[in-house]
């Protein structure tokens, strides 16, 4: 049942004609049926961030992290699309209705399936570490007891990142057939996107030099990405060249190059996550001792096993190889790749046996253990479901640290329903009450629906039709379901107020 | 556990006197439908610019066929486009009438909309037909079959939502927050249907006048 097209899936190889069965399609289906997931998930947020914050949260006192969540959703909005293009409508149909996509032969075009597939993946790249940027700035702001530097360029900052990994992706395609102008082009907009990350780093060390900082595990992870990830991404300007490029196609200078920047940009920063949010969550602290010895396993184990892989590299030992010759020279450095790979496998043990332990043991969080600023922090740890009894008032970018404790709140929500309260999009003035569904079954079987329509699409195309017609069905038992609710409601008409039901 | 008693708070207003149904951009799923507008919008553009895209591998556009061009037929898609268009104007007056909460007006021009809109995905199975061409023939006919039955699964979903609201409206006490959710489909439907002219265009007009 495995897929077996490497997880790039490139056609002919991919194709009916080298893959027969059902193995690609298990890739091709359920790729879609995560990206459907992820899409909808992604206007869950655009349309929260934009319509459901606290009172008084303007556009400009959103905390960095959601800023970050909040690009990240528009970039799966607009990069999600490609690849469930790719993968359903192109390659699944190519394997199940003959239609000709990536044939040569009827004017389609193997080419073409790299283009789409890497103008979805290189923003994937950005999707994944975004969010390890957003949450770089709340732990240096808590643990160096000083408001971030830069605020309105980290958010620029993370915007510009966001419409930069659009222009990128050709240079996953250096080495196929593209215009030298496409070349140029690709190569600047690759060097280009170093400037924004550039400012964010540098507002987060003026940052961390204007205070004193308190060397916790999850600020010893936040020094790890810096050396970590900087290192990634100098790489990366490197690679952007096409000539350096060529010389390093598939080489081990790129594994090392990737996982400086995902281990160092995304990893390390949701470690730090992790030690920082789990009292919220658990209502328990972490160790800080298993936690520090966590953290420099992991910095040094994640370094003494890639940093070799940019000589080998370098000495021509291609990817995707499970051994070579002995006279190539390259055993001493895979050895010492090992060990370190040896450091990093025991970090992350020492990680689990402390989650293990402090979930169930650990000393006894307060509601705002580390002294921090953010809304979170207000509730008792570990969060209630209903979160704030009263939805607190934001009058600044560090509720915690501007107005102490409590918050000041609105009233007037009603709690015999639910309810929540909208504000409008740029001031986040209360606008009007929200009430959400009740609990219910339907979305459940929606979602079984959905799940036997993807699942069955792997096997026939014609599970697309009869999938869908179950899917409209539920969609009609859902809507009678819900119409059921009839209550009186204060109706805005634009021109009056009207209480109807 | 037993959650600590919240310390007084210091309220700076109530909320109480604020609606509770609201419709366009104040609402939570007039927003939902937008993203989702985005993302569909999107997924046709790119799909558009691989038919462009593809064309670099032909010789003449629509390719030939045993020394015949396969261009499209015009009638069957033109009439659609028309019905598709026209069917824009009791969408409209069914959110016109949803606004002023007037049921009777929400019921009659969803019964309209619901006739008009049942024509519409008959018709797109003749114009599928139309491109003269096979989706198995050659690149070309894929990308074409691909623009057209990507938009056509868009056409029949919101056809199905227009036809389930006009059931429950018919048959069932609708709540008056139903209201909005009438507004937000006509709201839809505008978008499926003007984000087919262009699309029409490429399709079935572009070929005569790219050969």
């Amino acid at each position: 049942m495995g897929p077996d097209a490497g997880w790039t899936s490139y056609p002919p190889l991919s194709g009916p004609a080298y893959s027969p069965g059902h193995r690609v399609d298990v890739w091709a289906q359920v790729v879609t049926f995560t990206e459907i997931a992820a899409l909808v998930a992604a206007v869950n947020i655009i349309v929260t961030v934009f319509k459901m914050r606290a009172p008084g949260m303007s556009l400009n006192r959103i905390p960095l992290f959601v800023w970050s969540q909040l690009v990240v959703s528009f970039m799966i909005v607009f990069a999600m699309p490609a690849v469930a293009t790719a993968s359903t409508l192109q390659l699944a149909a190519d394997r199940a209705v003959s239609t000709q996509w990536f044939n040569p032969a009827e004017g389609g075009d193997a080419l073409l399936w790299q283009h789409i597939f890497w103008f979805f993946g290189h923003p994937e790249v950005y999707i994944i570490f975004l969010p390890g940027l957003g949450f770089i700035t709340p732990i240096i702001e808590t643990f160096t007891r000083r408001r971030v530097f830069g605020y309105t360029a980290i958010v620029l900052a993370n915007i510009t990142t966001g419409f930069f990994a659009f222009g990128l992706w050709v240079h996953h395609m250096f080495a196929t057939p593209i215009p030298e102008l496409g070349q140029s082009l690709f190569t600047a907009a690759s060097m280009l996107i170093a400037i924004p990350t550039g400012v964010q780093i540098f507002c987060w060390l003026v940052t961390l030099f204007s205070g004193r900082p308190r060397l916790t595990a999850a600020m010893l992870f936040i020094l790890g990405f810096f050396f970590t990830f900087v290192n990634g991404g100098l790489t990366g300007v490197m690679l952007a060249s096409v000539t350096f490029d060529k010389q390093v196609h598939d080489t081990f200078f790129v594994v090392a190059h990737l996982h400086y920047v995902l281990l160092g940009g995304a990893i390390m920063p949701l470690f730090a996550a992790f030690y920082y949010w789990f009292p919220k969550v658990t209502g328990r602290l972490l160790s800080e001792t298993l936690g520090k010895w966590n953290a420099w396993l992991f910095i040094i184990g994640v370094n003494v096993a890639f940093f070799p892989m940019h000589i080998l590299g370098l000495n021509g030992m291609p990817r995707r190889i499970y051994t070579y010759l002995a006279e190539t020279g390259w055993g001493p450095l895979n050895a010492l790749v090992t060990l370190g790979a040896v450091i990093v496998v025991l970090s992350v043990a020492l990680f689990v046996v402390n989650a293990a332990i402090s979930w169930r043991a650990g000393r006894l969080a307060s509601a705002n253990p580390w002294d921090s600023y953010g809304l979170e922090w207000a509730t008792p740890s570990p969060a209630p479901n209903y979160n704030f009894v009263n939805t607190p008032v934001v009058l600044g970018r560090h509720p915690l640290w501007d107005t102490g404790s409590p918050l000041p709140v609105i009233t007037g929500l009603r709690s015999d329903r639910r309810e929540v309260l909208i504000t409008t999009t740029f001031d986040a003035r209360p606008d009007h009450r929200h009430k959400h569904p009740r609990a219910s079954i339907w979305p459940f079987v929606m979602a079984l629906a959905m799940g036997i329509t993807w699942i069955g699409s792997i096997f026939t195309p014609w599970a697309i039709l009869v999938g869908l017609g179950i899917t409209l069905l539920v969609m009609l038992g859902w809507g009678w379901a819900s119409s059921q609710d009839i209550e009186v409601e204060r109706v805005d008409t634009e021109d009056r107020i009207v209480e109807a039901a | 556990m037993t959650a600590p008693l919240p310390a007084p708070q210091q309220s700076l207003g109530d909320v109480a006197e604020l609606p509770t149904v609201t419709f366009g951009h104040r609402s939570l799923m007039w927003w939902g439908t937008l993203g989702f507008m985005v993302i569909e919008g999107w997924t046709l553009a790119l799909i558009t610019a691989m038919y462009f895209y593809l064309r670099q591998n032909f010789h003449s556009w629509p390719p030939l066929i045993n020394g015949q061009p396969l261009t499209p037929s015009l009638t069957i898609p033109t009439i659609n486009l028309i019905v598709m268009l026209v069917s824009m104007a009791p969408a409209y007056l069914a959110a016109r009438a949803a606004k002023r909460l007037d049921e009777g007006g929400v019921k009659l021009w969803l019964l309209i909309s619901s006739l008009i809109s049942l024509v519409i995905p008959v018709l797109r199975w003749y114009e599928l037909w139309a491109l003269n061409v096979r989706w198995d023939t050659n690149a070309y006919g894929t990308a074409a079959w691909t623009i057209v039955g990507t938009h056509a699964s868009l056409l029949v979903l919101d056809v199905a939502d227009t036809l389930g609201l006009t059931l429950l409206y018919w048959v069932r006490r609708m709540p008056i927050k139903a209201m909005s959710d009438v507004a937000d489909n006509s709201f839809y439907w505008y978008f499926m249907v003007l984000v087919w002219v262009p699309l029409y265009l490429i399709v079935y007009v572009g070929p005569h006048l790219f050969f």
